[in-house]
């Protein structure tokens, strides 16, 4: 293989010693930029008793894991897991990071990259080489699409959401190198968890749901907001929501669709008082059907769904969620 | 030249009172509507806000603000409720003679509790007989040896249920020419409120009745001087009452525009949200205008009452105007809201209703043009 | 006593920036003069270091790089009851991406002094990339806990927070000093008093330029920033039909109705 470039790297996360899917669907995309660069796809991999996912880094397109296999890393450690990643990219020089979006990436991507000087580019949605070889990292701003480039410091780093990118179809006939690292001892421990609670999700889980109903800010209160959880209880649908209704306070923070929040790709999205901006659209990964309720005409919305609805969320949806409950009855009676 | 703009000051305290009204006072609203009763929630909020300190000085417990900001506060409190800017504007009725007129020990036993909202006030001129013309008030009051007695009746009196410190004017039973303001409190004897008023429109604040018999009330609890009363109410009703309108009626107007554009830019004719349609744009160039013009007049009037001056007539110029303004605001707010205006879901129909109570409030329109009129000739 | 700062960011506000737009022809943005406002998530981290300063004896400083309009934010923080701003406002300081805002923040946070706990909103409303938090502490040499959505244990030099996870928490111990960026969830920020409004007339906002700041040039701002925008491009073409339905409410709900059972949803 060729050795112009050092090699692209992906930070790979498990938890309870499954891989997260995100780590996977990036292996892909670093294999997909390792085969245009003509080197090498390498993972970091920490935990505890994971040998098993650490093969399926490699199935997934991985040629080398450095694998930290240890009881004190079986749960996210910001002290070392940063010092482990900064360690091994002093000594490699590898050429790209991807770390996917979670909850452990959003805080370890930045003590890497701050640490290695080098820049960050979050929430990416595509990766493509330049002409002269250089990563443009993409994100969704102000209506459009913006190239982000590191031009002159290395690594080049960035994330990216679960979802966003393919997860690549397993190879059990791959092989590859697992690198077993040393832990370090010599760390300040000024911060540690001490554990991670996760509780099983509450309804229907927007990532495999088949309907989702999404809100956003045209909502207008907490009263409007319910109606749209309504919409999506008659419909058995998922409650997604745009960035605005959580800073309002009415959704979840889980709820949110788009950039910095989950990649969705249900059947049918219907989008309930939202304007369409960039950073929610790009989280509605190719919905089959799409619909949108909002009252003003000239949002942006209206030009990216199958079927638009100019009204006042607040007056339409009762009439909607009144007109849905009649014909399931009406159906049921038939029945 | 004149400068026309707010300071970065002012600007903050336009923030914090429009957070105020939007975050504590909007959610009351409908529960106003329907009891048409004064919100205790909504009072202790203003009370916590520290909506009823603003003039008080700083030594009496309170900010020190000048009327600039009153009107600001007034006004964005209007935006959301006519009722609760109409309860706030009569505060500062009850509030005013205090600050100017007190003595050192009325203004140290009062106005601390009255700025922190622990205590209510209001003023009570009206009388069946008499209102925007003083004189011609019926209650009386009598010199026994130190003390007042003071019997008769008054009506129409914004916070009449809720206040427990009120102004009072009376006149000499023997002297038709002297008048007398007096502070009273809950803890005096002889006085109580009676009936309630239901009133058309700002539901949620209290108008009503006073009745007094034989109330005793010291000399302490007197106002300016003994005979001098009329200069007293005067200027508590010229100037901050006035102006206290002014602000009702700029919110009042502001939220009839805002609803307006809401809805032109929401409802849907011919294809096109009912903005499109000139028709509909000249009536909102019609709300704005009266809207800007309102806006100059009143605070051009604060700003002369800020510096010290007299400012009663320029407050009546601008009371005229905006009570007026926004009488017209409100019809073409229900007007391009349509059918829509005329349910009570929509707050337009509310803004209809409030706003021919604000009308007459503190001296109808016809009353500001004899003022008016009458400083013209002068 | 315990110092804390607060890093806030002056944003465009968010319910207008929907109208920030990229012109097609010269692929530069257009603002439409929307104006600059707290960052909501900023709000929280004031709240949490006035209720910190409500049990403890503690100096809030407030801290912002960002335009001189940028003050506007920063006085209305001393309003909600910091004691002390700084603005670190300086035409080098433009187009800086996270890790120079970080490096500049920090940089303030060093001449500021004295710092026991640093509090950032967990991202900004225009830029979302939660990365100036974490980064500040890199550069000052200090722990992070992100993403905090509780202060469980706060008595002394060692505190424990909750940090959000995606569908439950992570329990974190922290000595201090330390940086940490707060959600939603920690608190509900409290609105402007007018009575705060008044005392914040007593309080300063230190300005600091570049020279004051005493950091070369090279390493804020555009300059300073590793990762640079390369291109800006216009949405691309929808390739939906997109098909509006029209006429009376009752006459849209039933289409829509049909068009969702034909979607297979009812």
């Amino acid at each position: 293989m060729g050795t112009d470039h050092r090699a692209v790297w992906v930070i790979a996360e498990q938890i309870n010693c499954h891989l997260q899917s995100v780590s996977l669907q990036l292996i892909g995309q670093a294999r997909k930029l390792a085969d245009q660069l003509g080197t090498l796809v390498e993972a970091i991999l920490l935990g505890d008793k994971i040998e098993q996912p650490a093969r399926q880094l490699i199935a997934a397109g991985a040629d080398r894991v450095y694998l930290g296999n240890a009881p004190e890393l079986e749960v996210y450690q910001p002290e070392l897991y940063t010092q482990i990643a900064v360690n091994l990219a002093s000594e490699q020089q590898p050429e790209i990071i991807l770390i996917g979006s979670t909850d452990m990436g959003r805080e370890l991507a930045p003590l890497v990259a701050a640490h290695l000087k080098t820049g960050l580019t979050a929430h990416c949605i595509d990766f493509v080489l330049d002409k002269e070889l250089i990563l443009e990292q993409r994100i969704p701003a102000y209506g459009g699409l913006l190239s982000i480039v590191c031009p002159e410091k290395r690594p080049q780093m960035a994330t990216a959401a679960k979802g966003v990118f393919a997860t690549p179809e397993p190879d059990d006939s791959r092989t590859g190198e697992i690198v077993l690292i040393d832990i370090p001892t010599d760390l300040p421990g000024r911060v540690k968890t001490l554990e991670i609670i996760r509780e099983e999700p509450q309804g229907v889980p927007l990532e495999t749901a088949s309907t989702i109903v999404a809100g956003g800010a045209g909502a207008g209160d907490i009263d409007g907001w319910k109606d749209i959880c309504e919409l999506a209880a008659v419909l058995n649908a998922a409650l997604g929501s745009t960035r605005p209704a959580v800073d309002e306070g009415w959704a979840e923070l889980e709820t949110m669709i788009g950039q910095s929040g989950k990649m969705v790709s249900p059947e049918v999205y219907i989008g309930v008082g939202l304007s369409g901006e960039q950073q929610h659209m790009v989280g509605i990964v190719g919905a089959r059907v799409m619909v949108a309720i909002n009252n003003d005409d000239k949002s942006p919305i209206f030009e990216q769904v199958d079927y638009g609805i100019v009204d006042d969320c607040r007056k339409f949806l009762p009439a909607l969620i009144e007109q849905i409950k009649q014909y399931e009855e009406k159906k049921n009676t038939c029945e | 030249m004149i400068d026309f703009t707010f300071t970065e000051e002012q600007e903050m305290f336009r923030k914090a009172a429009r957070e105020f009204a939007e975050t504590q006072v909007a959610s009351y609203v409908d529960e106003m509507e329907k009891t048409g009763e004064v919100s205790d929630a909504v009072v202790k909020a203003l009370g916590e806000a520290e909506m009823m300190a603003i003039t008080i000085p700083e030594e009496y417990g309170g900010l020190g603000l000048g009327y600039t900001e009153r009107l600001i506060a007034v006004e964005e409190i209007s935006r959301v409720s006519v009722a609760t800017g109409m309860m706030l504007q009569v505060f500062a009725l009850g509030i005013e003679p205090i600050v100017k007129f007190g003595s050192e020990e009325l203004k140290k036993k009062y106005l601390p509790g009255l700025a922190r909202g622990e205590r209510l006030s209001t003023t009570a001129v009206t009388e069946a007989t008499g209102g925007s013309d003083p004189t011609g008030i019926r209650s009386s009051y009598k010199k026994e040896g130190d003390d007042f007695i003071l019997n008769g009746r008054k009506c129409f009196i914004t916070n009449s249920h809720i206040a427990d410190t009120i102004t009072v004017l009376a006149k000499d039973e023997e002297n038709p020419k002297a008048f007398c303001a007096f502070v009273l409190d809950k803890d005096m004897d002889g006085w109580k409120a009676t009936h309630k008023e239901h009133k058309v429109g700002m539901r949620g604040c209290n108008t009503g009745e006073l009745a007094f018999e034989n109330c005793r009330i010291p000399a302490t609890q007197m106002l300016g001087e003994e005979g001098k009363g009329l200069r007293v109410t005067m200027a508590a009703i010229g100037d901050v009452g006035r102006g206290g309108m002014v602000g009702v009626a700029l919110g009042l107007q502001t939220a009839c525009l805002e609803e307006s554009i809401k809805f032109a830019n929401e409802r849907i004719l011919y294809g096109k949200p009912i903005a499109a349609l000139q028709t509909i744009q000249n009536k909102l160039a019609d709300l704005k205008i009266d809207l800007e013009a309102g806006q100059l007049l009143g605070y051009r009037a604060a700003a002369i009452q800020d510096k010290g001056q007299r400012s009663s007539n320029e407050f009546a110029v601008a009371k005229y105007y905006t009570t007026e303004a926004c009488q017209r605001a409100a019809k073409m707010a229900v007007d391009i809201h349509g059918g829509y205006g005329c349910m009570e879901e929509y707050a337009v129909s509310r803004f209809l209703r409030d706003s021919y109570v604000v009308g007459p409030s503190a001296g109808t329109s016809d009353i500001m043009k004899v003022i008016i009129g009458r400083w013209v000739l002068s | 006593m315990l110092n804390i700062v607060v890093c806030v960011k002056a944003v465009p506000d968010p319910k207008e920036a929907c109208n920030i737009k990229i012109d097609p022809d010269t692929k530069t943005l257009l603002r439409c003069d929307v104006p600059l406002v707290l960052n909501p998530l900023d709000k929280h981290a004031m709240e949490a270091a006035l209720q910190l300063k409500a049990q403890f004896e503690a100096r809030i400083s407030v801290l912002s790089m960002g335009p001189p309009e940028a003050g506007n934010i920063v006085k209305e923080c001393l309003a909600l009851g910091a004691d002390q701003g700084y603005l670190l406002s300086d035409p080098a300081f433009g187009g800086a991406d996270a890790y120079a805002t970080a490096f500049t923040l920090a940089k303030g946070i060093r001449k500021i002094g004295s710092f026991d706990v640093i509090f950032c909103g967990m991202a900004s409303s225009d830029g979302s990339t939660e990365w100036v938090g974490p980064e500040i502490a890199t550069f000052l040499g200090l722990p992070v806990v992100t993403l905090v959505k509780k202060i469980v244990e706060c008595k002394g030099a060692s505190w424990i927070v909750k940090a959000s996870v995606e569908n439950g928490y992570r329990l974190a111990q922290v000595k201090l000093p330390a940086v940490f960026t707060v959600t939603r969830e920690l608190n509900t920020p409290r609105t402007l008093s007018f009575s705060g409004i008044i005392k914040a007339r007593k309080k300063d906002i230190d300005h600091w330029s570049l020279d004051e700041l005493g950091v070369s040039s090279e390493s804020v701002g555009l300059k300073g920033s590793p990762t640079i925008v390369s291109e800006l491009n216009a949405q691309e073409e929808n390739k939906r039909q997109v098909e509006i339905l029209t006429g009376t409410r009752e006459e849209k709900t039933d289409m829509l109705v049909q068009k969702l059972v034909e979607a297979g949803v009812i």
